[in-house]
Parts: structure tokens; C-alpha cells; sequence
């Protein structure tokens, strides 16, 4: 056994209202710069959707991930020994300017220097590329813009084996239904961008396997950016080195969340350490699909475990990580719960941001033309949602319902629970079969609604300390790395000649 | 406890008090045996090197006792001739004939003013050696060096037929030597031509004056890019003859324009090129071009068509 540490995430969708308040937060703090301008380290897509870039999902097209070949090996899809001399030049398979969006401003100072006229002056949009009047045509938020259009949303890769009926229903009145889907690297067990890069620059931390790029070492050949099937690593066209989400480490080794977490109004975001075996990921990784879900769960440990306990202070990881580790919410989420469930496990990089799946909105039903919203059936079947349950097990699933189902059943027993604790129109007989039927008891539902509903911030970001100076003693002398760190010189003060 | 601590170690006894004779006189002797050996070696080594350096160096101008090439049959050249002024000239012929010796300019014109070429390498010591061998070999009845016994049949057109394979290298040569055409070229090897390193050699038969001492060039060729290679992978002389007959045949034709040559060259790498270029297009036709491009056409087509159809059937519906 390898022991490691993670610091793992939990996206709770069914709390998400789409208000791109963690996009900002993040444009605000790391790309508002120069080159920078059409990346979003964070983004929430509307699904269905194509998303950003556009369909980001279809790796068919951009051959993002990991695939299995016959003979038992796991290949990178995009790139190989094989495959990369004759592409040496140029990299495959790269999303273009226009599958991201050309990044844009508006000509505000016409506004208030535009010469006398009949009209009102307005502020044209102007691309930041090339500082011409442009017509925008794709954004990155392009699908909540223009919400079940039939282009954006009819071509979601996640709609595959979905009936034309349940198509049809997707965007018919009274049935139109959209959920979001925020996205930042899923600082994942198996990276393709690391495993990908030429250079050698990408790297997974050792103490908390947050995945980075190093700024120096980076030689633009950009692999991560093809190779990452969640194309969430970015090519800055200024500095000519690529970027990605940095789970804003800064703050956390100061124990601060990152700034989308902190900055999420419908607090929706859970942090916290996971410990896991590092010595099986292959073995997981090579997994048929619907066994994938299952398998990273078996990879994770469990922290009250006195054997791990034991495991991991021999592997070198601190007393604080594992208390941290014991109280993560992601730890019960994902592994106690089991109601948050990795995104397209089935691209094998084994992501380490789980979702909570969403439930669709209360059904209305309709007789003779009218149409009611007071139902009996209060909490409408999960097998009847508007999400077709098939589109979200291409979600998060690898197109296998079971988990998801397992997941959204659990939630669906939770809100009878609650209904029956609180408003009392539903029997408790009732509820405590729905609670049965889901594989949960009472308490877990209760310890279920308080972790979703009343969490405090302490609740939902337990962030284990860093133990930054133990790391950096490992590589040299700490020191000689003040010296080099922070503020001001980089690279260390020389003196005299 | 220091001094204690300060003996010496086994291995280094042998370099104080009591080794010191011993270990001194040793390598002296064997510096001077080695000495003795080195400077033995060149001599000796010189000596037995003779008839190969003739052969090598000598041999495709001259012969002993089998009558002249381009240069003079040697037999007997000491008894024409003293020794002293033949080392001078073998030494630096050059400079003999600048000197205007009556004697060498007369050999000059014998050998059609084809000056004998100054050879590295050759010294007083290896010049009084070849002058020994010259001497010894004269009074054999026949000497190894008589020259290379070439056939005197007419040549045939199987002749030239083989005499072009071994050019262009179809055929490949017996002791493994290089083709002809990696450095020379011919008048009729169509718009490529030959290697360029060499020179064209559709008139060699005429520039070296014959059959006679062509072949004998070819038995043992002295530049310095040819002898490397054939002094280890020698022509045989059933080769010779028909690259003779080749060379005969090619005699009166004029060489290949080189200028003509680079232009076939420059247009079959233009056409090449041009290949090359839609065949990456064809290998490469399903890669990535963009997605939301064709995606957006690709949806509006669909809707108008759809629009179309609609519209049909009212049209059809109202009629």
C-alpha cells in the first residue's frame, strides 16, 4: 500500500443556481492578464449544452483521456510514441481560437467621446485579439446565453442513446429543463496532461496532488492541452506556456479555500483531504466502464481505519492530514454516501472532483389542456424526471445508470424525509420505505440534509494544513527558498560580482 | 599514538626504502626495449612494404619488364640512369623537371606530358627500398610487376552490355568495390546523370590514350578518393575488359550537359514536392479542423431544409 493525500472536491449541482459568481472570482484573481483573456480556470456550463469549448465531450473529435487497448495497456489518445514524431510540428486535435471564443471588450470611450449625432453613442464590442470591431459569435457561458437553442443544446455528446422522444421533450414547453455544471481541473489520480508532456513540466504535488504546471519548464508543445479530455489546460498565447486551474494553493497553504469555493453563493462547493492507494491506480484505471465508479471509490481509504491510520504516518503524511482527512466532507459524500459521482470517469484520468447529480424540478401534469402543478405525486418518480436519467448517467456514469441512479434515489429519500419531519403531509411510514428502498437510515438522511443545507464554512472546506516547510525541505534547503520566494527578486539576490 | 597511527600502509612499502633499486632499474629496461622495438618496426616494416607500395603506387603508370604504360617499363632503370639522380627525381619529380634536367624533360615527352605525381610519403630511406626491388625484379626472368595481363581479344557487345551493368552498379563488382556511377557519370545515363564527385568519364578512353593504359589504371586506380576504396576491393581483370569495351564504346560521344541534368533535377523535386503535399492532405483528411464552425452550419442546413420540406407539403396541401 502507497499511501497519498489528496485534497479532493464535491460540486453539489442540485444547489447550483448558475450564477457564474466562481467564474469571476477566478478571472478576477489568476487570468485577468494579458494572453490570459479566453481562459476560464473555472466555467459553468449550461447542460444540455455543448459547453466550453464546444463540445468538449466529444472525443471522438479532440481524442482527449486515456483508452484501453486489446492487450491490457492504457494509451494516451491523443499522443504516443508512434504518433508524436510525425505530428512534431503541429499537435492534432487542438481546440481552435473560435471552438474556445475570440475574447472581446466594447468600446466604452465612444460613450463619452463620440462626436454629436442623432443617435445615441454606443459601446461596439472590439476583440482583444486584434483590436477590431468583431461580431460576437461564441462566448464561453454560450449556452446559458442562449439557453435550449436547437444548435447549442441539441448537440450535447451526452444526449447519446437518448430516444427522439425524450430529445423532443428536452426543449417542449412545460418540459424544457436545464441544469449547470460548473467546471475546474479535476486535479486528477491519472492526469493525461502530466502523463502527456513532453518537457516533463506538469506535475502532481506530492504532499496535497494538486496537478501544476511549471512556468519554467513548460516548451508550449502542448500536449496537456490536447491530451486533457476535460480541456481544462490552457495555452497562454503571450507568455508561450500553458496554463490551468492551480486550486488556488496560494490560499490554501495559508488555509484559505480557493476562491470559487469561497465565492459561491449557492455554496455548493466541498473541499477536504482524501487519502488513497496510489499503488493500484493502473490496475483501477484499466477497468471496464461500468465497473470505473466503483473502482475509484475502492482506491480511496478510510481514514478511521487504524491500519491506514497506521499506513500513512509511515508514508511520511502528518497527524493534521489525517485528522483533516477523517472530518472532509468529500470523504462522505463520495465514499460514506456514496452520492457524488466523478465526471466522464470513463476518459480513465480517475478526476478527484465529484458531483452531486442534480434533481429536475417538480412535475406538472396535464389533463384535459390545463395544466397542474399540485400533484400527489410530490416528489415525481426519478425515472420520470425531466433529465433523463440516461443523460446524466452519460455524465457521470460512463453511460451505466446504476450509480447515478443509487445517487438520486438517496437525495429523492432525503426530501421525503425531511417532508415528513417537518411539513407532515407525507406519512412517516411512507417516508422511512422510501429511506429503506434507498439504502439509507434516518440519520444518514438527517447528517445528508445538514451537510446540504445548513453547512457552515467550516462544514464544507476542511482544508488540512500544508506543511509547506516540510515539502520544500525535501527538495532543498528552506532557507535558500525564502530567499528565492515571494515578493520582489526571483531567483535570489546575487551581491557583489 | 599519533606515530602508531602513522605506519605505513602495505601497499605503500614498495615505493620506500626497500623497493626503490629495483623498481627504478625495471622500467628503464623496458622503456629501452620499447624504444628498440619502435624504431626496428618502421625499417623492417618499410622493407617487406615495397612491392605493396609499388603495386599500389607505382603500378598504373609503370611496369617491370612488361613495356611502358603512360610512364616508362622500369626494367633495368638503374643500369640507365645513376642511383643518386633517380632518388632525386623519385623524390620530387617536379622539381626536377622545372629545373629543365634534359633528361626528365625527355621522359616528360615520352609520357605525352603527363608529369609523374610527387608521392606522399616518399622518402630518401623508401626510395633507395623501391630502387633494391627495382634492381632484384629486373633480373627475374618475370617479374610479379610485368604488369596486369590484359586480354587482347576484340571487344563484343556482351562486353559493353556487362561494362555498363558494372558501371551503373546492376552488376556489382567481384570484390565488392563501388559502382562507377556513385562518383562518375556518363553521357547516356538519362536525365540524372551520375555522382558528380568524379569526373565524366564518356572520353576517358581517349584522355588516358588507349586500352592499354586504361586498364592498367583501372587494375590499380591511384587518386586519392579511388585508391582507398579499390586498394581493398581490387577490379578483376575480366571486369577491366568489359569496362574497357564501355569506355571504347562511349569514345567519340560528347558528355552529359550538367546544366540540363540539374534542371531535370530541379523539376522532378518541384513534381516530388508537389506529391508530397497532397499526399499529407489525403493521409491527414479526417483531422481536426475545428468543431463549432461546422457544428453551427451544420444545424442551420438542417433547419432550413427542414423549412423547405415544410413548406412543400403546405404548398402540396393546398393545392
Amino acid at each position: 500500500m502507497n499511501i497519498r493525500s489528496q485534497v479532493s472536491m464535491v460540486f453539489h449541482l442540485d444547489k447550483c443556481i448558475g450564477c457564474h459568481t466562481c467564474s469571476i472570482a477566478c478571472k478576477n484573481v489568476w487570468t485577468d492578464r494579458k494572453g490570459a483573456e479566453y481562459m476560464w480556470w473555472n466555467n459553468v456550463e449550461t447542460k444540455p449544452g455543448t459547453g466550453y469549448p464546444t463540445k468538449w465531450e466529444d472525443q471522438d473529435k479532440y481524442k482527449g483521456g486515456w483508452e484501453t487497448n486489446g492487450n491490457g495497456k492504457l494509451n494516451i489518445k491523443s499522443t504516443g510514441r508512434a504518433k508524436i514524431i510525425p505530428n512534431i510540428f503541429h499537435n492534432p486535435h487542438m481546440p481552435s481560437m473560435d471552438d474556445y471564443y475570440e475574447p472581446w471588450t466594447y468600446d466604452y470611450q465612444n460613450l463619452f467621446n463620440a462626436k454629436e449625432g442623432a443617435d445615441q453613442p454606443t459601446a461596439e464590442p472590439i476583440s482583444l485579439i486584434d483590436g477590431q470591431k468583431i461580431d460576437v459569435q461564441a462566448g464561453p457561458n454560450w449556452d446559458d446565453d442562449l439557453g435550449g437553442s436547437p444548435i447549442y443544446a441539441e448537440n450535447d455528446p451526452n444526449l447519446k442513446g437518448l430516444t427522439e422522444q425524450q430529445r423532443m421533450q428536452l426543449s417542449s414547453v412545460e418540459r424544457l429543463v436545464f441544469f449547470y455544471l460548473p467546471r475546474i481541473c479535476n486535479h486528477c489520480l491519472n492526469p493525461c496532461c502530466v502523463a502527456s508532456c513532453p518537457s516533463g513540466a506538469i506535475y502532481k504535488r506530492g504532499e496535497d496532488g494538486i496537478v501544476l504546471i511549471d512556468q519554467q519548464r513548460c516548451r508550449a508543445w502542448r500536449s496537456c492541452v490536447a491530451a486533457c479530455p476535460y480541456k481544462k489546460t490552457y495555452f497562454n498565447w503571450f507568455t508561450g506556456k500553458s496554463e490551468k486551474c492551480i486550486l488556488c494553493y496560494p490560499r490554501l497553504e495559508t488555509g484559505q479555500a480557493p476562491a470559487c469555493f469561497h465565492s459561491c453563493v449557492g455554496r455548493i462547493r466541498y473541499l477536504g483531504v482524501l487519502l488513497y492507494d496510489a499503488d493500484r491506480l493502473e490496475e483501477v484505471a484499466k477497468l471496464p466502464d461500468d465497473q470505473l465508479v466503483e473502482g475509484q471509490r475502492s482506491l480511496i481509504l478510510n481514514p478511521h481505519d487504524p491500519a491506514v491510520i497506521a499506513a500513512a504516518k509511515k508514508a511520511g503524511i502528518s497527524d493534521g492530514v489525517i485528522d483533516s482527512a477523517q472530518k472532509s466532507p468529500v470523504y462522505r459524500f463520495v465514499m460514506e454516501w456514496k452520492i457524488a459521482l466523478p465526471p466522464h470517469v470513463e476518459y480513465r484520468t480517475l478526476p478527484m472532483l465529484f458531483y452531486v447529480p442534480p434533481m429536475s424540478p417538480v412535475q406538472a401534469s396535464k389533463s384535459d389542456d390545463t395544466i397542474h402543478h399540485d400533484t400527489e405525486d410530490l416528489f415525481h418518480d426519478i425515472d420520470s424526471a425531466r433529465v433523463p436519467m440516461k443523460f446524466l448517467a452519460n455524465l457521470f456514469g460512463a453511460g451505466h445508470e446504476g450509480q447515478v441512479r443509487y445517487a438520486l434515489a438517496k437525495q429523492k429519500a432525503v426530501r421525503w424525509h425531511r417532508r415528513a419531519e417537518t411539513v407532515g403531509d407525507v406519512s412517516r411510514e411512507l417516508a422511512d420505505r422510501m429511506l429503506q428502498e434507498a439504502n439509507c437510515t434516518r440519520e444518514e438522511a438527517e447528517a445528508i440534509y445538514k451537510l446540504t443545507a445548513l453547512c457552515t464554512f467550516e462544514d464544507r472546506f476542511v482544508i488540512p494544513p500544508m506543511h509547506r516547510e516540510q515539502a520544500i525541505e525535501m527538495m532543498k534547503e528552506p532557507h535558500e527558498h525564502r530567499e528565492e520566494a515571494g515578493f520582489g527578486f526571483v531567483g535570489g539576490l546575487r551581491r557583489g560580482l | 599514538m599519533a606515530a602508531e597511527n602513522q605506519h605505513p600502509q602495505p601497499g605503500n612499502a614498495l615505493h620506500s626504502a626497500g623497493g626503490a633499486t629495483a623498481s627504478r632499474i625495471c622500467p628503464l629496461k623496458g622503456v629501452m626495449a620499447v624504444v628498440a622495438i619502435l624504431w626496428l618496426l618502421p625499417a623492417t616494416g618499410q622493407a617487406q612494404d615495397s612491392p605493396e607500395f609499388f603495386r599500389q603506387n607505382c603500378m598504373n603508370c609503370h611496369t617491370i619488364g612488361g613495356g611502358r604504360l603512360t610512364g616508362p617499363d622500369l626494367k633495368d632503370v638503374t643500369q640507365r640512369k645513376d642511383r643518386e639522380w633517380l632518388i632525386n627525381f623519385m623524390m620530387n619529380p617536379k622539381a626536377v623537371i622545372d629545373s629543365g634536367d634534359p633528361y626528365a624533360l625527355k621522359i616528360l615527352e615520352e609520357s605525352r606530358n603527363v608529369p609523374m605525381p610527387t608521392l606522399p610519403g616518399m622518402t630518401r630511406e623508401r626510395s633507395e627500398n623501391l630502387l633494391d626491388l627495382i634492381e632484384a625484379e629486373s633480373k627475374l626472368p618475370q617479374s610479379q610487376f610485368e604488369g596486369l595481363k590484359i586480354s587482347n581479344q576484340p571487344f563484343t557487345d556482351a562486353d559493353r552490355a556487362l561494362g555498363r551493368e558494372l558501371f551503373l552498379g546492376t552488376r556489382r563488382l567481384e570484390a565488392g568495390g563501388a559502382a562507377c556511377i556513385n562518383c562518375h557519370s556518363m553521357h547516356d545515363l538519362g536525365p540524372l546523370g551520375g555522382g558528380r564527385l568524379g569526373p565524366d568519364l564518356t572520353n576517358v578512353y581517349e584522355r588516358l590514350k588507349g586500352r592499354q593504359s586504361l586498364s592498367a589504371w583501372l587494375g590499380a586506380p591511384a587518386t586519392e578518393t579511388m585508391q582507398p576504396i579499390f586498394k581493398r576491393h581490387p577490379i578483376s581483370g575480366d571486369e577491366i575488359h568489359a569496362l574497357v569495351a564501355y569506355f571504347d564504346a562511349s569514345a567519340g560521344e560528347t558528355p552529359a550537359q550538367p546544366t540540363s541534368n540539374q534542371i531535370a533535377f530541379l523539376l522532378m523535386g518541384l513534381i516530388g514536392a508537389t506529391a508530397a503535399v497532397f499526399g499529407f492532405d489525403a493521409i491527414w483528411k479526417r483531422r481536426f479542423r475545428a468543431v463549432r464552425q461546422p457544428l453551427v452550419a451544420e444545424s442551420i442546413a438542417h433547419e432550413h431544409a427542414e423549412n423547405v420540406a415544410h413548406h412543400q407539403a403546405e404548398s402540396t396541401a393546398e393545392h
